[in-house]
Formats: C-alpha cells, sequence, structure tokens
C-alpha cells in the first residue's frame, strides 16, 4: 500500500500518518519529494481500511497495490486449481459443458432432456430444485424429490450433477444427490451462506452477482475458501448495464481478467445472460474462444411448455449444434472438448 | 587518454567503489547494531519505535554534514531509507 501525501503537506501531517502506521506494527519506506513525500507500507496492509488513512489530514491518496484477496489469487497458487467432481475435472485441459434444464419439473423431462445433451458430450447435469424466483408466486422448485430425479438421469448417462443452493437448511439434504452445490447471482454475497458452504468438501459453483465487481467476486470466493473448500468455481453470468435488449450483459472480459487474477476455474452461462435463445449460441462460441474453463447452458426437451426460463432455453437439437460448432473452436484456443 | 587506459581507469575505479561499498556495508551494520541495543532499551522503557523529533535530527545533521558532490537533499533521500531499515530492526528488538 502506498500512502501519497498532498503537495507541502506539513510535517506534522506526515509525521502523524507514520506514527499511526508504526504503532500498528507496519514497516514504513518514507519518500519526500522535492514537494510531495510518498509512505510505502510494509507488512499485511489487507488488514488496513485505506479510507482511515485517507480522512486523515494531509494524505491525498492512497493506493492498494496488492490484492485484497489472498488464497483465490495466482499470487497464492501459480498453477490452476482443477477441480474434480465425481470424476469430471473442470480447470484442467477439456472444456466442460454443463447442461439442462432450469428447473426440475418431472422425470421425464429431466431423463429426455439428460439423455440428449449426454449424446451431445455435455458432462454434468444442471436442474434446479429449489428456485430463486423474482415473483413468490412463480414455481418454487421441487425440493428432495427433484434432487432424486436429477440424481438418477445423472447416473443413468453418467454424468455430474449440479443444482442451487439457496440456503444454509438445504445443504445437508443436498449433498447426497449433487455433485457441484451452485451458488446464483442473488446469493453470492450471502456471507452466512458462502461460510457455510466452506465448511464442506464438495465443490462449489459461485456465480458472479449481476451488479458485482470483479473484485467483490473474487472476495465472495475467498469466504468459501477461507473455511477450507478450495474447490471453487467461478460462473460469469452476465452483468446489469443501461443495455435493456438483454436481460444482462455478458462480461466476456471478465474471462481473461479472471484468468490472470485467480487460479479458480472460471467458466460462463450464457442463457441467464441474454435470456434469449436465439443470442446463447454466439455467446456460448465466444466465451470458449476467450478462453473459459466450460459453459452452463440450459436445454429443455421442450422448451416451449418449461415452467421456467422457457425462451432462453436451449431445443436439444440446437444444443447437439452448437457442441459441433465448439469441437471446432475449441482446439483452436488449445483445449479439448 | 588512450582507448586502452580509459579502459584500465574504468576498472580501477570500480574496484574502488568496491572497496567503499565494503566500508559502508560494515559502517551500516554496526549503526543496525546501535538501533538493535536502542530497540532493546525501548522495549524496557515502554518507548514508541518512530520518533519524529529525533528523525529530524538524523536528517539535519547528515545534510550539513555532507560536503558533496551529493547535495544535501540527496543525502537525505539516502538516510530516510537508512531510518526506514532502522525502524525495522528496532521493532524486531523490541519484541
Amino acid at each position: 500500500m502506498v500512502i501519497v501525501m498532498e503537495k507541502h503537506a506539513a510535517d506534522a501531517s506526515i509525521e502523524h500518518v507514520v506514527a499511526e502506521l508504526s504503532t500498528r506494527g507496519f514497516d514504513v519506506h518514507r519518500s519526500t519529494g522535492s514537494d510531495q513525500t510518498i509512505l510505502g507500507v510494509v507488512g499485511n496492509v489487507a488488514t488496513i481500511d485505506p479510507r482511515e488513512f485517507e480522512l486523515m489530514e494531509g494524505v491525498q491518496e492512497v493506493v492498494r497495490i496488492s490484492e485484497p484477496f489472498k488464497l483465490v489469487s495466482r499470487t497464492f497458487r501459480r498453477e490452476k486449481t482443477v477441480v474434480d467432481a465425481r470424476g469430471v475435472k473442470i480447470g484442467g485441459d477439456d472444456v466442460v459443458v454443463m447442461a439442462g434444464p432450469c428447473t426440475i419439473e418431472n422425470e421425464t423431462q429431466v431423463f429426455e432432456t439428460a439423455r440428449r445433451v449426454a449424446r451431445a458430450g455435455a458432462r454434468v447435469l444442471r436442474g434446479g430444485a429449489y428456485k430463486p424466483r423474482t415473483s413468490p408466486y412463480a414455481f418454487q422448485g421441487m425440493g428432495v424429490e427433484g434432487l432424486k430425479i436429477l440424481r438418477a438421469a445423472g447416473d443413468e448417462f453418467n454424468m455430474a450433477t449440479i443444482s442451487e443452493v439457496m440456503e444454509i437448511g438445504q445443504i445437508e439434504g443436498m449433498l447426497e444427490y449433487v455433485d457441484i452445490l451452485q451458488v446464483g447471482a442473488r446469493n453470492m454475497q450471502n456471507f452466512n451462506l458462502l461460510s457455510a458452504l466452506g465448511q464442506i468438501r464438495k465443490p462449489i459453483l459461485l456465480k458472479r452477482g449481476m451488479s458485482a465487481t470483479i473484485q467483490e467476486w473474487l472476495l465472495a470466493a475467498e469466504y468459501i475458501m477461507s473455511g477450507g473448500n478450495y474447490d471453487v468455481i467461478l460462473c460469469e453470468r452476465g452483468i446489469r448495464t443501461f443495455e435493456t435488449y438483454t436481460r444482462n450483459t455478458l462480461d466476456i472480459s471478465a474471462i481473461p481478467v479472471i484468468d490472470k487474477l485467480s487460479h479458480l476455474p472460471i467458466i460462463a452461462d450464457p442463457s441467464h445472460a441474454v435470456g434469449r435463445r436465439d443470442k446463447v449460441m454466439p455467446l456460448a462460441r465466444a466465451i470458449v474462444a476467450a478462453g473459459a474453463d466450460g459453459l452452463l447452458i440450459e436445454v429443455h426437451h421442450d422448451p416451449d411448455k418449461a415452467v421456467c426460463d422457457g425462451p432462453q432455453s436451449l431445443f436439444p437439437d440446437q444444443f447437439a449444434r452448437l457442441m459441433d460448432e465448439l469441437k471446432i473452436i475449441v482446439p483452436a484456443v488449445g483445449r479439448r472438448l | 587518454m588512450e582507448r586502452t587506459d580509459a579502459e584500465a581507469e574504468l576498472s580501477r575505479l570500480r574496484q574502488a567503489i568496491d572497496r567503499v561499498d565494503d566500508v559502508i556495508v560494515k559502517l551500516l551494520n554496526q549503526r543496525a547494531k546501535y538501533a538493535v541495543e536502542i530497540g532493546e532499551i525501548k522495549g524496557v522503557l515502554d518507548l514508541p519505535i518512530y520518533a519524529p523529533e529525533r528523525e529530524k535530527d538524523v536528517l539535519s545533521h547528515v545534510e550539513r554534514a555532507s560536503e558533496g558532490p551529493l547535495q544535501p537533499a540527496a543525502m537525505r533521500r539516502l538516510f530516510e531509507r537508512i531510518i526506514d531499515e532502522s525502524r525495522r530492526v528496532e521493532r524486531e528488538a523490541s519484541r
């Protein structure tokens, strides 16, 4: 951390800042320029709230050099983390595609969708049993009965399973049926839930909150990891912008940025980002081309009859066509499908 | 000056700098040993490591003592770094 003092700041102001840093056990590198003094702060500066120093007399600006996150950082771990979900390796050479319906509705729907996406090359089966719906009157999900169907379909077609956890009370009941627990965008900063997920030993997929900065998102992952659960997958799903034509704006740039900042696998969800089926395929191609470790895509065997998010779900045939296209793109970026 | 003479002179001057550096390093460590002792005393007396008035005295002392070619401001900058490191050793010694 660097503290830049105002031009011609009084000696007393500079001394006050140095004294405060010194009392707190930090080493200070003082550098006096012709009219401006700069103080380099050495030590565990993650514990400092920069605002405290910005408010001090004579301080012009406080600049953080090191990132406020630790465990998620590439500085902490240089090699990429490979998350193993029932034998499916996410973050390795393979681009892993996770697909399935938004919501688990019944056995026929899940099995039929699973059969089609597995045949096309999807390795992880998604399906929501607890749904965070914007309206309290919308379908709220099948609960554990839905998870049993998801597990049975996963076993039948040799796929790992992923489903969203919404509250701490659901975690234990999900462990038996689900290989990856998903934290939705609306829960990204539900710190109690994140801490609880840090205590289990199962992969977590952490979606980016729709108004979250990359730093806030990584700090949310830090919550999970600080509890000892290091198997975290990050998932970009679009952020709020001024654009209204699409539901959210997929932040493609987050993929290379995360890859630089963090060792955690990064995937993206084009379905929730645009909310329209016809835009899902081009975005999915762009996500893979940008270097993502995987995709999370909604597919429904009969989208027109879907109880939730039908308009953004791909038809199984479209999904198969997308997978064929990805087979061309993936080797071009040095990966496998 | 011939090119070969110039090269020989450069090498001689660099060796001279190396010898001076040896002395500076020894003296810096001698200075640091005093800082360690001061740190221990500050620990006993429960005094703060950072003593702004004393630092000011040290800096103006070396500024005055500098006869050039280093400007007083340059000497101050060099000693600011020496003081930074002294504070560190004092802190470690005071624990």
